[in-house]
C-alpha cells in the first residue's frame, strides 16, 4: 500500500502535473470569476483537454479547476452583487454590504481562507472514510431527498434578510418559476402558455445573473447618484516605509488568524454538513451553503446575530466553508459507486473510465493496479486547496483593481457580461430575456425589502422538490410513509423544529405585548 | 459639446469594430460552428457530443462548439438545432426522442425535418436489478411481475421517457400491461441506479453504459438487454454474458442538420464523418471507434440514406407504442399535474397576504422601516441620497432595460460585437462618460469578450451580418 504511496507522490509532485495544475487553476479562478460561466460548463469544456494528459494530470486539472472556480465565485458576489454560483447567493448580501464599506479585501480574504480550510477538511473526509460514507449516502431514498430538499429551502427562507414570511414569498415565487416547463414527474407542460420557448422552463443561471445582476445596474442607474465607491472609506494614508506586499497582505489577511482560533467548532460543523451533504448525489454546494449559513446564524451570540445580511463576516466563513468542502464530497459517491455526486463528478466519471479506471467499491482494494491513482486523486484535493492561498490572493488584488474603474464604465460593462454569461448558458436568446425579466422582479423584490436568495433556490430545487414528492406518492400513498425511514424521519423532525422556532418565539412576543 | 457631436466619434469608433476579427474565404467552413446537443452536461450523449466536436474539428478545421440546450425532455434541442438557419453551422445530435416526442404532443419536430448525416450509436435498452436480489435471470423476474402485478417498482427516466417505453415492451413482450410495474418517474439513469441501491426500487431499465461502473462492480446485474429476438447478447470484459431480450428498443444518436441545408455541404460533413467513424482521425493518438469501445457505447453508424430508413423505422415503432390504450392512464400519477404549482400559488398568496396585513413597510421616500427588515437601513442611506440629488432617472432605467431588449431582438441579426459594442459605447456615454474613453474601451473589451467566448473558452456568441 505505500509503494502505491510513493508511486503517486512522486507522479503528483511531477513539475508536468504541477504546472498543469497551474494553468487549471488560473482557468478556474478566470471561468469562476465570469458570472454565467459555472464549474460544470468549465469542467466540460476541459474534458477534451484531458485526452493528452495522463490520468494523474487530467484528474488534478479538474480538482483544481473546480476549487478554484468556486472560490472565484465569490469575487463577483462581493464586488458586483451577482453570485458566481448558486452556493454565493447566501452571502452575497452580507459579502456586497462589507464592499460598500470599503472592506471587500477583507470580506474575499475571509472567503478564501474559509474556502480552503472547508476543502482541505473535506479532502480529509474524503480521504479517510470514503468507503464506508458511500454506503450511508446509498441509503438515501426519494423519501430523503425530498425532506432535504424543503430543509435547504427552509434555511433559505427562513434566515434570510427579512422576516421568514416575506422569505416564504420569495420561495413561492421560485417555486412557481421552477413549474414553468415540462416536469419529470408527469412530462406534461406546465405554465408554458403554448410557447415552444417556455417548454424549456426557466434556468437558474440566466435567473440568478437578472435577479442579483442586473437588478443592481438597474438600481445603481435609477438613483442616478454616483454608485459608493467601493474602497472609498479604505484609503488610508499608509506610511511609504511598509512595502506594498506586506500592505496587501494586511489587507487581505488582516486578522484571519484570530478568525480561525476563535471559529474552530463552527469550522468543524460547516465543514460537516458541507461533505455530508456534498456526498448525497444531486444535492450539493447550494443546499450546503444555506444549512451552513443558517447554522451559523442561529447559533451565533445574540449580540452578533443582526449583523447576518449587513455585512456579517461569520456568516460568510461558516457558508464558504461548507460549499467547499461540499466539492470533496461529491466525490465519494462518484469513486465509490460510480454515481455522480455533482454534474462536475458526472463528467469525472466519464474522464476516469476514458482513462480504463472504473469507479468501484474495488478501486480501494490493495491489489488494484489504479490505487496509485486513487491515491494521487487524494494528493491532488490537499494540493489544489493550498494551491488556492497564493492564487486566490492574486485574484483578490486583480479584482480589487476593478472597482477602480469609474461606474459609467463599470455599469455598462457589468451588463454586457451579464448578457453574454445569460446566453452562453444554452446559446439562447431566451435566457437573455429571462434575466431581463427576473432582473425587473428583482428590482422590486429588493424595493420591498424581499430577500433574493430563496427565490433563486426555489428555482434550482424547485423539480427536485416535486420530482421527489410524486415519486413519494407514487410509492405509496400514506402521508406517514414520508417518516418512516429513519433517516427521512430525522430530517424531517429537523425541518418542522426549523419552522416551528421562529412562530413560537413570534406566539411569545404578542403574548408579551 | 452637444450629444450629436459626442455620439459622432462613438459611431466612428462603432464602424472601426465592425471590421475587427473579420475573416477571408468563402469555403465552407469559415467560421466555428456551433454543436446543440439536448441532454445535459455530463450524460451519455453529452460526452459523445463533446468527443465528436474535437474530431469533427480535426476535420474540417474549424473550432466546433458545444451547446447544452436542454429541457422539454429534449424538445429545447431538437428544436434549437433543426430549426436553425439551414447553413451548417448548425449541427444537430439527435436522439431517440426525435422520433417519440412529438407522438406526445410535446412538438411538431420528427425525422422529416432534418436531413440525417450520419447515427453514431444505437443502446438497447436493459434490465438491472439490485446484485444482491433473488432475480438471477429474465424469467424469474417476469414471473414475480406475474405474480404480483403492480407489486414491484422500476425506474430509470421520466414518465413516458425511453425507459418507459422500453419496460412497457418488455412487460408487452410476455403478455402484461405497461401497468403491471409501477414506474417511479425520475431524472434520469443516475438518480434511478441510486434508488436501486437504497432497496425502494426493484427494476431499473436504462442502458448499459449508463450503468457500467456499478454493474462493473457487481453492485447491479444486468438480466438483458433488449436487442430483439435476432440480436446478438452483450459480452463484456470480467462478466457473465449478457442476453438478449426478445422484445427491442434501442436508443440511438446522431448527428444532423436542417433539412434545407444545401447539398454540398451535406456531403462535405458526411466525408468528415465517414472518415471520422472509421477510425482514420486521430486526435491524442485516439480513433473515435476507440473512444466509444473505452466507453462501453455501442458504436452502429449508418450514413445518409440508411439513417433515414432507421428513422423512419423507428418512428413508427413509437407511434405504435405511444399509441396504445395502456399509456393513456399511465400518464396521470398520484397528484395532478397542476397540484404543485397551485400549492406554491397558495403559499404566495398566504405569505404575500400576511405581509400586507401586518404593515407594508417599502415606500420609497418613507423613513420609517420596519425593525425586521435589513435592507431598511440601506434604504435610508440611499434615499436620503435621492433626495439631495435629482428625480429617479427613468431615462436611464428604460435605456438599460432597452439595451437588453436590443440585444435579444438585434442580437442574431447584428451579431454579438455590433449589438455589444453599440451597447457598451452607447450606454457608457448615456451615464456620462467621455466618447472617447467609451469609444476605446469599447473597441479593446468587445473584441477581446468575443476571441475569449468563441476560441479560449468555445462557448459560442452570436455572429450576424458580418463574417464573424
Amino acid at each position: 500500500m505505500s509503494e502505491a504511496f510513493s508511486t503517486a507522490l512522486q507522479n503528483t509532485l511531477s513539475p508536468h502535473v504541477l504546472l498543469v495544475m497551474l494553468v487549471a487553476a488560473t482557468y478556474g479562478l478566470f471561468i469562476g470569476a465570469i458570472p454565467g460561466l459555472t464549474a460544470t460548463m468549465a469542467v466540460a469544456l476541459m474534458v477534451p483537454f484531458t485526452f493528452f494528459l495522463d490520468p494523474v494530470a487530467g484528474i488534478a486539472a479538474i480538482v483544481t479547476m473546480e476549487a478554484c472556480c468556486i472560490f472565484a465565485g465569490d469575487i463577483p458576489t462581493t464586488l458586483m452583487r451577482i453570485p458566481g454560483t448558486p452556493s454565493s447567493a447566501a452571502y452575497v448580501d452580507d459579502a456586497y454590504a462589507l464592499a460598500k464599506k470599503g472592506l471587500h479585501q477583507k470580506a474575499l480574504g475571509v472567503s478564501l481562507v474559509f474556502s480552503v480550510v472547508g476543502g482541505l477538511i473535506g479532502s480529509l473526509v474524503l480521504i479517510a472514510a470514503a468507503p464506508m460514507l458511500a454506503g450511508f449516502a446509498s441509503q438515501f431514498s426519494t423519501y430523503e431527498y425530498f425532506w432535504l430538499c424543503v430543509l435547504g429551502l427552509s434555511c433559505a427562507a427562513v434566515v434570510s434578510r427579512g422576516s421568514p414570511v416575506k422569505g416564504l414569498f420569495s420561495l413561492s415565487l421560485g417555486l412557481i418559476l421552477a413549474c414553468v416547463g415540462l416536469g419529470s414527474a408527469h412530462s406534461l407542460p406546465r405554465l408554458t402558455f403554448g410557447s415552444d420557448k417556455l417548454i424549456t422552463g426557466i434556468n437558474f443561471v440566466p435567473a440568478m445573473i437578472g435577479l442579483f445582476g442586473v437588478s443592481e445596474v438597474l438600481r445603481n442607474v435609477l438613483s442616478s447618484a454616483p454608485r459608493d465607491e467601493l474602497g472609498t472609506t479604505s484609503n488610508r494614508e499608509t506610511p511609504t516605509s511598509r512595502n506594498w506586499l506586506s500592505r496587501s497582505v494586511d489587507e487581505v489577511f488582516g486578522g484571519i488568524g484570530t478568525r480561525l482560533r476563535s471559529s474552530v467548532k463552527w469550522i468543524l460543523a460547516s465543514s460537516g454538513i458541507g461533505a455530508v451533504i456534498g456526498m448525497l448525489p444531486g444535492a450539493g454546494a447550494d443546499i450546503a451553503a444555506w444549512v451552513a449559513y443558517a447554522v451559523s446564524k442561529r447559533t451565533a451570540p445574540k449580540e452578533n446575530r443582526d449583523e447576518y445580511g449587513q455585512g456579517s463576516l461569520d456568516g460568510i466563513a461558516h457558508a464558504t466553508t461548507a460549499n467547499n468542502s461540499s466539492l470533496a464530497g461529491a466525490w465519494i459517491p462518484a469513486l465509490v459507486l460510480g454515481i455522480p455526486g455533482d454534474s462536475v463528478t458526472a463528467i469525472v466519471i466519464g474522464v476516469l473510465m476514458m482513462k480504463n479506471i472504473t469507479p468501484g467499491p474495488g478501486i480501494f482494494e490493495p491489489d488494484n493496479p489504479q490505487l496509485s491513482l486513487v491515491y494521487g486523486i487524494y494528493i491532488t484535493f490537499i494540493l489544489a486547496n493550498l494551491m488556492l492561498i497564493p492564487l486566490g490572493f492574486l485574484a483578490i488584488r486583480a479584482g480589487s483593481l476593478i472597482v477602480k474603474i469609474p461606474c459609467e464604465i463599470i455599469l455598462p460593462l457589468i451588463l454586457v457580461f451579464c448578457m453574454v454569461g445569460a446566453f452562453a448558458i444554452d446559446g439562447s436568446f431566451f435566457d437573455v430575456q429571462v434575466m431581463l425579466v427576473l432582473g425587473l422582479l428583482g428590482f422590486v423584490l429588493e424595493r420591498y425589502g424581499f430577500p433574493l436568495g430563496p427565490v433563486v433556490l426555489g428555482i434550482i430545487l424547485g423539480p427536485r422538490l416535486e420530482e421527489t414528492f410524486v415519486q413519494n406518492l407514487t410509492k405509496s400513498t400514506s402521508l406517514v410513509a414520508f417518516f418512516e425511514r429513519p433517516i427521512a424521519g430525522g430530517l424531517g423532525v429537523l425541518v418542522i423544529v426549523l419552522w416551528a422556532t421562529p412562530l413560537i418565539l413570534w406566539a411569545r412576543k404578542r403574548m408579551v405585548r | 459639446m452637444n450629444s450629436a457631436a459626442k455620439l459622432r466619434p462613438v459611431l466612428f469608433l462603432v464602424c472601426l469594430l465592425s471590421l475587427s476579427g473579420c475573416t477571408q474565404g468563402d469555403s465552407y467552413p469559415n467560421r466555428p460552428i456551433t454543436l446543440v446537443c439536448p441532454w445535459a452536461a455530463g450524460g451519455g450523449t453529452d460526452r459523445v457530443s463533446r468527443q465528436m466536436a474535437f474530431y469533427l474539428e480535426e476535420e474540417l478545421g474549424q473550432p466546433v462548439n458545444v451547446i447544452n440546450a436542454t429541457g422539454g425532455q429534449g424538445v429545447t434541442g431538437h428544436s434549437r438545432g433543426l430549426q436553425a438557419k439551414p447553413d451548417g453551422y448548425t449541427l444537430s445530435m439527435m436522439t431517440l426522442e426525435l422520433s417519440m416526442l412529438h407522438w406526445r404532443g410535446l412538438t411538431r419536430l420528427d425525422w422529416t425535418d432534418c436531413a440525417p448525416l450520419m447515427s453514431l450509436n444505437e443502446d438497447p435498452a436493459a434490465l438491472f436489478v439490485r446484485g444482491d436480489s433473488k432475480w438471477k435471470t429474465e424469467k424469474e423476474l417476469a414471473a414475480s411481475v406475474v405474480a404480483e402485478p403492480g407489486g414491484l417498482r422500476a425506474s430509470g427516466t421520466a414518465a413516458l421517457g425511453a425507459w418507459h417505453l422500453a419496460l412497457a415492451s418488455w412487460l408487452i413482450s410476455f403478455d402484461r400491461t405497461p401497468s403491471d410495474v409501477n414506474w417511479i418517474p425520475s431524472q434520469g439513469a443516475n438518480p434511478s441506479l441510486q434508488e436501486l441501491l437504497s432497496g425502494d426500487i426493484d427494476i431499473v431499465c436504462c442502458s448499459v453504459p449508463e450503468a457500467r461502473a456499478l454493474l462493473d462492480a457487481g453492485q447491479v446485474r444486468c438480466l438483458g438487454i433488449m436487442s430483439g429476438r435476432e440480436g446478438t447478447p452483450l459480452k463484456l470484459l470480467n462478466l457473465k454474458e449478457i442476453p438478449s431480450l426478445d422484445c427491442e428498443l434501442k436508443g440511438w444518436r446522431g448527428l444532423g442538420v436542417a433539412k434545407d441545408t444545401p447539398a454540398e455541404i451535406q456531403e462535405t460533413l458526411v466525408a468528415a464523418l465517414r472518415r471520422i467513424t472509421n477510425g482514420e482521425t486521430k486526435v491524442a493518438g485516439k480513433t473515435f471507434p476507440e473512444f466509444m469501445d473505452g466507453e462501453g457505447f455501442d458504436r452502429t453508424s449508418r450514413p445518409t440514406t440508411e439513417f433515414a430508413a432507421f428513422l423512419k423505422k423507428s418512428d413508427e415503432t413509437f407511434g405504435e407504442l405511444l399509441g396504445r390504450d395502456e399509456f393513456q392512464e399511465v400518464a396521470s400519477g398520484p397528484v395532478g399535474r397542476m397540484a404543485f404549482p397551485a400549492t406554491a400559488f397558495a403559499m404566495g398568496g398566504v405569505s404575500l397576504l400576511i405581509v400586507l396585513l401586518s404593515g407594508f413597510p417599502q415606500r420609497k421616500l418613507a423613513g420609517a422601516a420596519v425593525s425586521d427588515s435589513a435592507v431598511s437601513t440601506r434604504q435610508e442611506v440611499t434615499t436620503e441620497k435621492i433626495s439631495d440629488h435629482n428625480t429617479p432617472n427613468y431615462w436611464l432605467f428604460a435605456s438599460v432595460v432597452g439595451s437588453i431588449v436590443l440585444f435579444t431582438l438585434a442580437g442574431e441579426f447584428l451579431g454579438f460585437v455590433l449589438s455589444a459594442g453599440i451597447i457598451l459605447a452607447g450606454l457608457s456615454v448615456l451615464l456620462g462618460a467621455k466618447p472617447h474613453i467609451a469609444g476605446l474601451v469599447t473597441v479593446v473589451i468587445v473584441p477581446v469578450i468575443y476571441q475569449l467566448f468563441v476560441y479560449v473558452l468555445r462557448v459560442p456568441l452570436p455572429t450576424g451580418i458580418v463574417w464573424w
